[in-house]
């Protein structure tokens, strides 16, 4: 059992902790977090309600008990996956994880026609990868790729289709002033996008 | 050593409005005053009340006040000042007169911290155009400020939240996350400089925001403070009659939001917006827990959520960030009123 003392914190301090106990303990070790003040039990009860966490709710001294029975559940947000993979493969089906990182609007150096024929043909073939992989983070020029007159829009929506999550990066959206030519994507920052990359088993680079 | 004003309250800024289902209830039953030269009243919720002088002219008028969200008193002066002049450019207006309603605890801080929050005003009302005539100090802990700000617009021009019709694409401003940050920021959870994202937001007046949307004919509008991105959004859609979705992953975020979203560094007042909006709302299947969250935070001096016409959209969008809003995006659009008044996908 994990204990989580929030006493004399105020809200959102009680979450921050209650959530790194979370993330902290063995898997399947219950976590008891311990709180007293009215708002932070009602946000903490919420967060975990939503989170789809089990949990029991004591009343003891004016103090609150709440304990997380984790039973075999070992990660926290909704979207696993994508923000919060604690194990190097996908709980969910065992498989790994593999991640398409896209830098450059040209498949390698040397000669730009080349390179964008290149990148053209990578994507047609990724299409018919199986399983289609589960990310592909776009950043520096590779957002580019991701315009309304690229010509591997259609690939990217077919990946789209197929479940693979397309991440921009935002950062260099804004540098390229392209925000508003971007019919397909997630905004993402670096936070995400580094999270991505480190949960991936593989990560392909064009 | 400078006197840090966040030591003086536990939540700031606009994470301190009253809760808003509970608002609703307490004003509901006041008589509404009854008199046609009243073109916007508290009966839709709108950011500020419009009173038509002449067939030409029409004043806007409003008020905003509220404890520091950050440590300088400067700095502090400059956010709320514009954050009360943000109400008249959500309705469409030209600010042009304010008063000063300052709180202060005259005896707990040093004074110099007073005349620090005045000038931040007084800069940011230059800057807005607005002279400021005359104001109220009363001693009180912990300190807030703020403007009563009157403005003008032609009757005809007025910019409601009411104004939202079927078909038009939402676009925000500016990015959210600003209760988030600075939560984060009072827990010690950012570095140095990762403020500076969100008091750039806050500090940005909506001015060339009022302009374009008059230059481009919008008649929807709505600025983003306590409520959140969702609470604001529901207020719009509920008062033009019109459902609102919106695409979380195109709303543009603070740099370091999301980071501290997924430690669990989500303000009260997001919960609070959550209670008010969730009877209301729609949430997609698999919707992303941190951005739904993160669409609840309070904002402090948020950016312009604006209805425009589709076929002006990209225009528009391309002027915002021309005029300094390169974060500014469409992050949804409003449909025929469907069973959920606001969708969140």
């Amino acid at each position: 059992m994990k204990i989580v003392d929030t006493r004399g914190l105020t809200c959102p301090a009680p979450l921050i902790k209650t959530r790194q106990g979370l993330t902290e303990a063995a898997p399947g070790e219950d976590v008891q977090v311990v709180i007293d003040n009215p708002v932070s039990l009602s946000n903490v009860k919420r967060y975990l309600a939503d989170n789809k966490l089990d949990f029991t709710v004591k009343e003891e001294g004016g103090l609150s008990i709440v304990t997380v029975g984790r039973g075999d559940q070992t990660t926290l947000a909704a979207n696993e996956t994508e923000y919060c993979t604690t194990e190097p493969t996908s709980p969910s089906t065992g498989k790994r994880v593999t991640v398409v990182a896209v830098t450059s609007d040209k498949m390698g150096d040397g000669d730009d026609t080349l390179g964008t024929k290149l990148m053209i043909s990578f994507f047609r073939t990724m299409v018919m990868l199986e399983p289609a992989p589960d990310s592909v983070v776009f950043y520096n020029a590779g957002v580019k790729l991701a315009m309304d007159d690229s010509p591997v829009l259609d690939h990217i929506r077919e990946l789209i289709e197929k479940g693979t999550g397309i991440y921009l990066c935002s950062t260099c959206i804004n540098h390229f002033g392209i925000k508003d030519r971007l019919p397909v994507g997630s905004f993402s920052d670096m936070y995400q996008i580094l999270n991505i990359l480190k949960d991936a088993d593989h990560i392909i680079r064009p | 050593m400078a006197f840090n004003l966040l030591t003086t309250v536990e939540t700031g800024g606009c994470s301190s409005k009253i809760p808003p289902g509970q608002l609703e209830a307490l004003l509901k039953d006041l008589p509404l005053p009854v008199d046609p030269k009243i073109l916007v009243d508290i009966a839709t919720h709108d950011d500020a009340g419009v009173y038509r002088l002449t067939d030409e002219l029409a004043l806007v008028f409003t008020t905003d006040f509220f404890p520091p969200m950050v440590s300088d008193g400067y700095d502090f002066g400059l956010i709320a000042a514009t954050n009360s002049i943000s109400d008249v450019y959500a309705m469409g207006g030209t600010p042009l007169l304010a008063l000063n309603i300052m709180m202060f605890p005259s005896a707990t801080i040093p004074l110099e911290v007073y005349s620090d929050i005045i000038r931040g005003g007084y800069d940011k009302a230059r800057e807005a155009g607005v002279s400021i005539i005359g104001g109220h100090s009363i001693d009180d802990y912990p300190p807030k400020y703020g403007l009563a700000v009157i403005g003008t617009v032609h009757p005809d021009r007025v910019i409601t939240n009411a104004g939202v019709r079927e078909g038009d694409k939402l676009i925000l401003t500016k990015p959210v996350g600003a209760g988030i940050i600075l939560a984060g920021h009072r827990l010690n959870m950012t570095g140095a400089g990762q403020t500076d994202g969100a008091r750039k937001m806050m500090m940005r007046l909506n001015n060339d925001g009022a302009r374009l949307m008059q230059n481009y004919g919008v008649r929807g509008a709505t600025d983003i403070t306590g409520f959140g991105l969702a609470g604001h959004a529901l207020k719009m859609a509920r008062a033009s009659g019109v459902t609102i979705r919106l695409t979380l992953d195109r709303v543009p975020l603070i740099e370091g939001t999301y980071g501290l979203a997924q430690q669990g560094c989500i303000p009260g007042a997001a919960f609070r917006n959550l209670e008010y909006t969730e009877a209301e709302t729609g949430f997609r299947e698999g919707l992303d827990y941190n951005l739904r969250m993160i669409a609840h935070d309070a904002q402090t001096s948020g950016g312009l959520l604006m209805a425009i016409a589709p076929d002006r959209a990209a225009g528009l969008l391309q002027e915002l960030h021309a005029a300094g809003h390169p974060e500014a995006s469409v992050i949804g659009e409003a449909v025929k009123r469907e069973k959920e008044v606001l969708v969140l996908g």
